[in-house]
């Protein structure tokens, strides 16, 4: 048996009132890459946080190699041999890639007080390119490159020191299948070097694949420690939720005829950089899939079918039946999609789709203020009871609906997203991405509700990169490359992953 | 062709090369339609001293400006730390009008930078607090200037900085002494983390509370080397009251805008120093033209807007603060 790397003894962390991380004593082995897995809220996060000195611990301790762990900041936790890859941004506008590798760390390249500059540009290029990131400059501003890029500039500044744990936390959704190979590469060293891994991630399968052990969470407390090789997906489900989920995560009907109704036309779509000429129509009562690698072009669709990108060409009409000679409504803009019953949940949940700091109430409204109002006024009753319900059909896990939307976890803020298109009774949602970085429960709710409003003759356009979600819940499936629809697929349980793949690439 | 001017567009280069177009486009016009009263080389000279003081000001105000914070107390020092510096040349000479102005500057920046850090309230309302207390000191410490004509400098030894070459020496100095600050050292990276993002730079280790304080104090400090400048050229300084010492924030403040809209290029300083010489340029070039103060500034204030969209303006659609 490898020895104890790493020992949490009776854990515990409180936000006010709340009890986020409840007793936990867990045990990590030298030389492993341990899972950590739980639905949104069980606590995970804030574990890994207080082991990396984000957060302080309110009782209990860590103990790394023997010895008690104290950590006041990120920086701290570092030089004691901890880092941690967030799931948020990490790194800093306004500053060069080489400054945020190093930022913390300046004392090595000052020269009494003149920092040394073009020795700091020179280490940094050396370590990028020895993890086979040449394409990204040291020197370089970091607002120059993508989200992607630097979540791997972050990948380098927590892991190029040798630390003995590194924590990687729900980043692997932030990265193309490259980006992902070039952190499972990372992880790999680290393990062979007899050090520690914390993975966190949602993807189960990803997990099963990558770990050597999995400890599950759930409401804060472990509900166990498995062996990855001897636990199946099903498993791991069931002791993160607590009872056996229907065995239905996807839609089970097959041969249903899509509807000849058409709701929405789209002609010769184009956005400079990312979409070229596309066309399609969608039908009513239809889940219309798009799938392909990240930067394909699917993700800027959904944004310019809502009237969110600039510099569109082509249409955009909202279709009244059958008849192909009626005009329909031009949607070219957000507030027209809007009044015209299309809705859009973005990918990138924090900065488009959710009002962060701000409540629970004002983020379910915010579509409807419009419709909420009694000649141009506001009752504040009618505000509450409007997103009460919406909240509680979605099941949002919250305090009150005055809780500030920034303190829910993932999962919850989807489902404030769905709550406040739900209480628009918008006929066509633009859904992308709609389950990245959600637990298994939440998917399931989120699929369950995809179904219902299916049945209802709602028709949803769903973006994905999940090529299993696409073939388990779409009607049809449109598969994009370099801009422009490369593929068309029917429902089918013969449709798998390879034929998609075909298309693809 | 267009794709040599693409890549030039998103050069670094492609910000100062626009400015320096745009001081020679603005020279040619003003030259054009008032030869006699703009642009020679002796007016050109007297430009470039007139904006140098405002620039080291703008130097320093990038410190805090950087970082999310403001000042309008900047002014208010200009005034003090002059007339402080005026008191102590009658004893002491040059010497006595350098201390007195960077030392009074330098400890009323100290003094600032505690009132914010422990006040807790935004900058911009502790520092016009502070800019009325200023003022009230300024007419005070006037009252203690018994040895001639109160606030003037009537020593010509004194008056060394008033034009070449000490002025372009002090000049000099302040600018490659911003330079240093913001490039080798650890507080020109901490500012802009800092005002990156205050969270995270905390949790990088950067003490956030000692970088902000640094900011006011080097802030100050230049605000104490253009004081310098300021009261030499004008053989002296007035104590004034009722927030009038507000007028002399917004010139160094417009060459700050410019240094932090170059921040991206790496090039703040230069930025801030081309940006001063044009907005001068400008204004004399009004005033050749004779055209009235208050279309004066509009102009400026029009002209400022204009060159930093310019050179600096977001991709469609990203968010703008």
């Amino acid at each position: 048996m490898s020895e104890i790397i790493l020992r949490s003894e009776k854990v515990n962390k409180h936000f006010g009132i709340t009890h986020a991380v409840k007793d936990v004593s867990l045990e990590f082995e030298s030389g492993e890459i341990h899972g950590l897995i739980g639905e949104n809220g069980s606590g995970k996060s804030t574990f890994c946080s207080m082991l990396c000195g984000i957060y302080p611990v309110s009782s209990g301790k860590f103990f790394l190699e023997g010895k008690e762990l104290k950590v006041r900041t990120q920086v701290d936790a570092n030089h004691q041999g901890v880092s941690i890859v967030v799931q948020e941004m990490g790194t800093l506008p306004g500053l060069s890639v080489a400054e945020n590798i190093f930022l913390g760390e300046e004392e090595r390249f000052m020269h009494g007080p003149v920092k040394d500059s073009a020795a700091m540009n020179r280490e940094a290029q050396a370590l990028l390119d020895k993890y086979g990131f040449k394409f990204i400059r040291a020197e370089s501003m970091i607002e120059n490159y993508s989200f992607e890029v630097r979540k791997l500039v972050e990948i380098v500044k927590a892991t190029y020191f040798g630390p003995k744990v590194v924590v990687i936390d729900e980043t692997t959704t932030a990265l193309s299948q490259a980006g992902r190979e070039a952190l499972f590469r990372v992880m790999d060293a680290i393990k062979k070097q007899g050090n520690l891994v914390i993975f966190i991630s949602h993807d189960l399968d990803e997990v099963l694949e990558h770990t050597d052990r999995i400890s599950v969470l759930r409401d804060g407390e472990l509900m166990g420690t498995v062996k990855s090789g001897s636990v199946s997906v099903d498993e791991l489900k069931l002791m993160m939720v607590g009872r056996e989920l229907d065995k239905h995560y996807y839609r089970t009907d097959y041969g249903e005829p899509i509807s000849d109704e058409v709701v929405l036309e789209v002609k010769n779509l184009s956005v400079p950089g990312e979409i070229d000429n596309i066309s399609f129509s969608l039908h009513k009562g239809e889940i219309l899939g798009f799938g392909g690698l990240s930067e394909c072009g699917m993700h800027e669709v959904g944004k310019a079918i809502f009237g969110g990108s600039f510099d569109r060409k082509g249409t955009v009409t909202l279709r009244d039946g059958l008849d192909g000679s009626s005009e329909g409504i031009a949607i070219n803009s957000i507030p027209k999609a809007i009044k015209h019953g299309v809705a859009y949940a973005s990918k990138d949940r924090d900065n488009e789709s959710v009002v962060l700091a701000d409540s629970i109430l004002d983020n379910i409204c915010l579509p409807s203020l419009d419709d909420l109002a009694n000649h141009g006024l506001l009752n504040n009753g009618t505000l509450r009871r409007f997103a009460q319900k919406y909240a509680e059909l979605m099941s949002v896990k919250m305090r009150d609906i005055d809780q500030y939307v920034s303190d829910l976890s993932g999962g919850n803020k989807q489902k404030v997203v769905l709550a406040r298109w739900l209480g628009k009774d918008s006929d066509i949602l633009v859904l992308d991405s709609p389950t990245r970085g959600i637990d298994v429960k939440v998917k399931a709710d989120i699929y369950n509700l995809m179904s219902e409003l299916k049945k209802k003759g709602k028709s949803i356009i769903m973006i994905s990169e999940e090529l299993l979600e696409l073939l388990g819940m779409s009607d049809r499936i449109l598969i994009m490359k370099d801009g422009k629809i490369n593929g068309e697929f029917l429902r089918s349980p013969e449709l798998d992953e390879k034929d998609l793949i075909a298309k693809m690439i | 062709m267009s794709a040599t001017i693409a890549k030039f567009k998103a050069s670094k280069y492609f910000g100062i090369v626009t400015l320096l177009v745009m001081t020679l486009l603005f020279w040619f016009v003003f030259r054009l339609l008032s030869p006699d009263n703009f642009g020679s080389t002796k007016l050109l000279i007297g430009y470039l001293q007139t904006s140098i003081q405002y620039a080291i000001g703008g130097c320093g105000l990038y410190f805090i400006v950087v970082m999310g914070l403001f000042d309008f107390s900047v002014g208010a020092n200009i005034v003090l730390s002059s007339l402080v510096g005026v008191l102590l040349s009658r004893q002491f000479g040059y010497w006595g009008l350098i201390l007195g102005c960077v030392l009074c500057g330098t400890l009323i920046g100290a003094f600032n930078g505690l009132l914010y850090s422990k006040l807790r309230i935004p900058s911009m309302i502790v520092t016009v607090g502070l800019m009325l207390i200023l003022e009230s000191v300024a007419n005070y410490v006037v009252k203690l200037d018994t040895a001639g004509f109160p606030g003037k400098l009537t020593d010509k030894s004194v008056l060394i900085f008033n034009g070449a070459p000490w002025n372009y020496v002090v000049a000099a100095l302040a600018f490659l002494l911003a330079v240093f600050l913001l490039r080798y050292t650890k507080v020109g990276t901490y500012c802009r983390a800092i005002g990156s993002n205050e969270y995270i730079a905390k949790n990088m280790g950067v003490n956030v509370e000692k970088y902000k304080f640094l900011g006011f104090v080097i802030l100050h400090f230049f605000v104490g080397i253009m004081g310098l400048l300021t009261v030499s050229y004008g053989q002296g300084m007035l104590a004034v009251t009722g927030m009038a010492s507000m007028d002399r924030n917004f010139k160094p403040l417009m060459g700050t805008f410019f240094g932090v809209a170059f921040t991206k290029s790496g090039y703040p300083v230069t930025a801030i120093f081309i940006g001063e010489f044009i907005i001068t340029m400008i204004f004399n070039g009004l005033v050749a033209l004779n055209v009235p103060t208050t279309i004066n500034d509009f102009v400026t204030g029009a002209v400022l807007l204009a060159i930093v969209t310019l050179t600096n303006r977001g991709r469609k659609g990203s968010v703008v603060k």
